[in-house]
């Protein structure tokens, strides 16, 4: 057969254009797409006359305004009463002060930081340990009415949470579980369930038989074999899932609005609500925001190797 | 290592096959039915009474079909399942066409192609909550920088997409294109990097062109994924309740008020738990019916 094309490169890899053609389109999309948060993270760093603005500011005078209405609860002074006060001592002191307002207390901000951290991170960490046990068992092993089980598992995703939160309301005031970490824990770890013994069973299923039943013939015991062959193998899976679980437990919203209020409440029913003098402090929800939004990305980068590779975890096979 | 510690290792290593399957879904099948099933069946109980939540003290009658004949005569109800079909069905063709295109592209495997694709899925790492009540912002005419954008490319004046009747519905639908696009081209790109490459070569021995290569082989081989990612987001966005309900809170009226949407209102403000479990169940088994039609089409194509 005659070669038409360019002999330098493999009939496989796509041409200089056509790549040259392709990333010019993903970074048009990427553009587009990026606009809203990158409208988020300036607005942060906005004063509330330059967030209400209107056509919208693209330059201005940075302020951490947004960051300080966020960590404090103010109130307003007279005048008077604030010349009869000593000069502020600190820069978000000052801020404050410009406003005709004095700090009173820090706000519930961070102690729902604390509580995303633990309830998002605890939960990942159990669906990933539970789901990976589960994955491997059905992907491995004879299980009776198996698919319909898989399927029970899918299934239990597609009730709607504000129609299971007044059962799971009702059940948890009796367990004494309403509003606190555990309990949180359990619903997220049980929902992200699912969703990671359908991912993990897909990477294990991957992983050629043939790796084990050779270690199984050299003596090794099974749980031997799952813990020196399968869960390395499956590593970049586990990664790739555990992205996905921290992303739905962090940022779940329905459960947490209707079961949490004080003690475990997270950030995504916070945020909403965090209210300046005219309807929402724009500038500290785009603050809270940027940082909520903080460990998810270190997370995804930190992981990120196994992200990519995960998903090209297919390929290992052939 | 120690005696005793040893000799529970050893025997917890030689686990028969049979312990090992029971130790290691137990755990997952007992959370699943206490979080899940149990609510479940609850609910289809409470959809038969009379019971309400506020009065948790009051004695519970049974009232049989009645809500359920109420839910399925009543036309408002119809109007809200006919709100999720139209939000559910544009979003996963809009999200699959773009989605799909998108790993396309990146399958290119151009020059720093993998950190495009992390910025790429930045969207989808965000709180659907969040980003609701910040495209309200971003949606708001006299502030927002979309009604700003869409007049730089044609004068439309100020418009108001969360209180215009007709636009409303879109809106929602532009942010769960926005967000979840992503969630369907990565696991498309997933698809694209497990053919393996000596078919092409095949293919190019044999002398198929491109357009051919696309139809009988890249296409049929990301199918299996694209339909997961496609069952995924349909049963999300049915029970889609978080960023609509910030972004628009079902109005302007009832315009946007989906299925989640109506339960809420129904459940938490107005207290008719009866009549919402009844709805709940309904919309349950809709989505289960065709959840179990969807996963028997795809282990059929995953098998040929």
């Amino acid at each position: 057969m005659s070669t038409t094309y360019d002999t330098s490169r493999s009939p496989l890899e796509p041409s200089r254009n056509s790549k040259r053609v392709a990333a010019f389109l993903i970074i048009l999309y990427i553009i587009i797409t990026s606009i809203p948060i990158l409208f988020i993270a300036s607005t942060a760093f906005k004063t509330d006359e330059d967030a209400m603005s209107y056509p919208p500011k693209i330059l201005f005078e940075p302020s951490l305004e947004g960051f300080v209405n966020l960590v404090t609860r103010r109130s307003r002074q007279s005048k008077d009463f604030l010349k009869s006060l000593p000069p502020p001592k600190t820069w978000y002191e000052k801020i404050v002060r410009e406003r005709q307002m004095v700090i009173v207390g820090p706000s519930r901000f961070l102690g729902r930081f604390g509580n995303s951290l633990i309830i998002g991170f605890g939960a990942t960490f159990f669906s990933i340990f539970f789901g990976t046990l589960a994955a491997y068992a059905f992907s491995r092993f004879k299980i009776p009415l198996k698919d319909d089980l898989l399927f029970f598992i899918l299934s239990t995703r597609m009730f709607p949470p504000v129609a299971a939160a007044i059962p799971i309301f009702l059940m948890y005031r009796y367990l004494g579980l309403n509003d606190t970490h555990l309990g949180m824990i359990i619903l997220y770890t049980t929902v992200n369930l699912s969703l990671s013994v359908w991912l993990l069973k897909g990477f294990i299923d991957e992983i050629p038989k043939e790796y084990e039943e050779a270690a199984l013939v050299d003596g090794y015991s099974r749980l031997h074999t799952f813990i020196k062959i399968i869960l390395p193998q499956a590593a970049t899976g586990i990664a790739a899932t555990a992205i996905f679980c921290l992303i739905f437990s962090w940022n779940e919203y329905a459960f947490a609005v209707l079961l949490t209020f004080r003690q475990a409440q997270t950030l995504p029913p916070f945020i909403p609500t965090i209210i300046g003098e005219g309807g929402l402090d724009w500038p500290a929800v785009a603050a809270g925001t940027l940082i909520f939004i903080v460990p998810v990305i270190i997370f995804t980068i930190l992981l990120r190797k196994h992200l990519v590779r995960g998903i090209t975890f297919g390929a290992v096979r052939k | 290592m120690h005696g005793p510690i040893k000799k529970i290792n050893t025997k917890l290593l030689n686990m028969s096959d049979r312990s090992i399957v029971w130790a290691f879904t137990l755990p997952t099948l007992i959370l699943l039915v206490f979080i899940n099933i149990y609510p479940l069946i609850w609910t289809i109980y409470l959809s038969f009474t009379d019971f309400k939540a506020n009065r948790p003290g009051r004695v519970i009658h049974w009232v049989g079909m009645k809500w359920y004949e109420k839910a399925l005569t009543n036309g408002d109800v119809w109007g809200y399942m006919q709100t999720t079909a139209h939000f559910v069905v544009w979003t996963i063709l809009i999200q699959a066409a773009l989605g799909f295109g998108l790993s396309l592209l990146l399958n290119r495997k151009f020059k720093g192609n993998e950190v495009l694709t992390t910025i790429v899925i930045l969207p989808m790492m965000l709180s659907p909550a969040v980003v609701g009540v910040f495209w309200k912002y971003i949606y708001q005419p006299q502030a927002g920088i979309f009604d700003y954008i869409i007049n730089v490319f044609h004068h439309f004046g100020s418009f108001s997409m969360l209180s215009n009747v007709s636009l409303a519905p879109w809106s929602i639908i532009v942010v769960d294109t926005w967000m979840w696009t992503p969630f369907i081209m990565l696991l498309c790109l997933a698809g694209l990097r497990s053919i393996p490459g000596y078919i092409y070569e095949a293919a190019e021995v044999d002398g198929a062109s491109k357009w051919q290569q696309f139809i009988h082989i890249t296409f049929p081989s990301v199918l299996p994924f694209l339909m997961l990612a496609v069952l995924f987001r349909g049963i999300e966005n049915f029970k889609m309740f978080d960023m609509v309900n910030e972004l628009t809170g079902g109005g302007p009226g009832s315009i946007t008020e989906v299925a989640s949407i109506y339960l809420k209102r129904a459940a938490f403000e107005k207290w008719r738990t009866g009549d919402s479990s009844a709805f709940a169940v309904i919309l349950f088994v809709c989505v289960l019916g065709a959840g179990m039609i969807y996963v028997k089409i795809l282990n059929k194509l995953k098998e040929t």
